[in-house]
């Protein structure tokens, strides 16, 4: 069976449901970086879905539509003050999907990634992105100072691995079609603070971050092999109803 | 194909006298557009439009009222947060929509596969295939047609795959239940998946 076939049973599986949960955890993040694969597993969803229309409705109960609107509120009100991790949660409809243009090694570990703005609208110049190994857990946060172009990156639940580095890349229009690369992460899990010097602070603030994790001492093509979620730096203050 | 299935989907109707139950899969896409945009009215009535089907899906899953109503919550407020990326020219809003339940669903009965009491009820339910007339929001004439591929399997095969699909059955499970290595399963599992393209796309 071709690689193609066995992924798309994969898929097959995943939307079945009998995917077992480690290679179900892991399409639910490829899935995520990977439009392809979205689509293929879409179209599975879509050849199974009569099965569905079999059960019947339950009505659920008054009360839930008011919890779902009350987090809501929570939600829009909390997206409104600073310091604020909530809206990790609120602001990941802002990702997009970053195409890498390369051909990705499936191996890779995921590393996704998640940007809010997490600064009042006092501190404009002032970005911080969540890069998340999955939906919960925050596994590095950037923080980039426009003005002074400063970054400064910290793991928080991500770990050394052995063998392998983590390397921080940047995509924008301007640069090109494909990411380039910030830097590789050292053992201590930092990056240089002055890493994006040569960028301008426009460049930065329409530019897009991932990580990614690569052989020991980066990428051996110069372009990303895993691949990685990406999401806009947003301007301080605007909250997370501002769209892309 | 039941008798009355032919009955016209009831289209065009205006968002305020609409019933939730007749809302046409034109307006359910209309609606999440709306959502997309952060409209609360459109979310409500998207949710009471829709809230019965994805419950009644994750509730068979679940077996627990209180599990299937805590995933619907998280599955609604996904879907305030993911309306932008629904693209009508991939999927069916209703499938998307269901399918955001049900994916968490899943995880849930994954992460927590000793939260469900039972299994054996799901077996009664298996052969419960009434072909639903009062669901007008799905292409009857898709329903038709994977049923009967799904009917062209060999018996055992058919009960697999709607365990798995209705029910939340994992490979292990139905290795029990049929007896066979959990690999065998795997094996027949996606013979029947593929089995089951084959004749879509026949």
């Amino acid at each position: 069976m071709s690689e193609h076939d066995d992924l798309d049973m994969q898929i097959a599986e995943f939307v079945l449901g009998t995917l077992p949960a480690d290679e179900r955890r892991a399409l639910n993040a490829r899935r995520l970086l990977d439009p392809a694969v979205d689509a293929r597993v879409q179209q599975w969803e879509e050849r199974l879905a009569g099965m569905a229309d079999d059960v019947a409705p339950v009505q659920p109960g008054p009360e839930l539509f008011a919890e779902i609107e009350r987090v809501l509120d929570q939600q829009a009100a909390q997206s409104t003050q600073p310091d604020n991790t909530a809206s990790v949660v609120t602001l990941r409809r802002q990702l997009n999907l970053w195409r890498w243009s390369t051909a990705l090694a499936s191996a890779a570990a995921l590393v996704l990634v998640a940007v809010l703005t997490l600064q009042p609208a006092s501190a404009p110049e002032s970005f911080v992105a969540v890069f998340q190994h999955d939906d919960q857990q925050p596994a590095f946060l950037l923080t980039v100072d426009l003005q002074n172009r400063q970054l400064n990156i910290r793991p928080v639940t991500a770990e050394p691995q052995p063998g392998k580095s983590y390397q921080l890349w940047i995509k924008s229009d301007e640069l090109g079609p494909n990411p380039q690369s910030v830097g590789v992460l050292g053992d201590q899990m930092q990056l240089d603070k002055g890493a994006l010097k040569q960028y301008d602070p426009a460049l930065l603030r329409e530019a897009t971050f991932g990580i990614s994790v690569e052989p020991p001492g980066g990428s051996p093509t110069g372009q990303p092999t895993g691949p990685a979620i990406h999401g806009y730096l947003y301007p301080a203050g605007d909250g997370p109803s501002h769209g892309i | 194909m039941p008798p009355d299935s032919s009955t016209p989907k009831v289209e065009a109707r205006s968002p305020s006298d609409a019933t939730p139950e007749a809302l046409s899969v034109a307006n359910i896409s209309t609606l999440i557009g709306r959502v997309a945009k952060q409209d609360r009215a459109a979310f409500a009535k998207l949710y009471k439009a829709t809230a019965p089907k994805l419950l009644g899906v994750v509730l068979r899953i679940l077996k627990e009222r209180s599990w299937a109503d805590d995933v619907i919550q998280e599955a609604y407020l996904k879907v305030w947060q993911r309306a932008s990326l629904f693209d009508a020219g991939k999927a069916s809003p209703i499938t998307w929509l269901v399918s955001i339940a049900r994916n968490k669903a899943i995880d849930e009965l994954r992460k927590h596969p000793a939260g469900r009491t039972s299994t054996d009820d799901a077996m009664d339910e298996r052969v419960a295939r009434q072909p639903t007339t009062q669901d007008q929001m799905e292409d009857q004439q898709e329903v038709s047609k994977l049923n009967q591929c799904i009917d062209q399997l060999a018996k055992e095969r058919q009960d697999m795959v709607r365990l798995a699909y209705l029910s939340g059955w994992s490979r292990e499970e139905l290795a029990r239940q049929y007896q066979q290595p959990v690999n065998t399963m795997k094996t027949w599992l996606r013979r029947a998946l593929q089995d089951i393209k084959g004749c879509l796309e026949s």
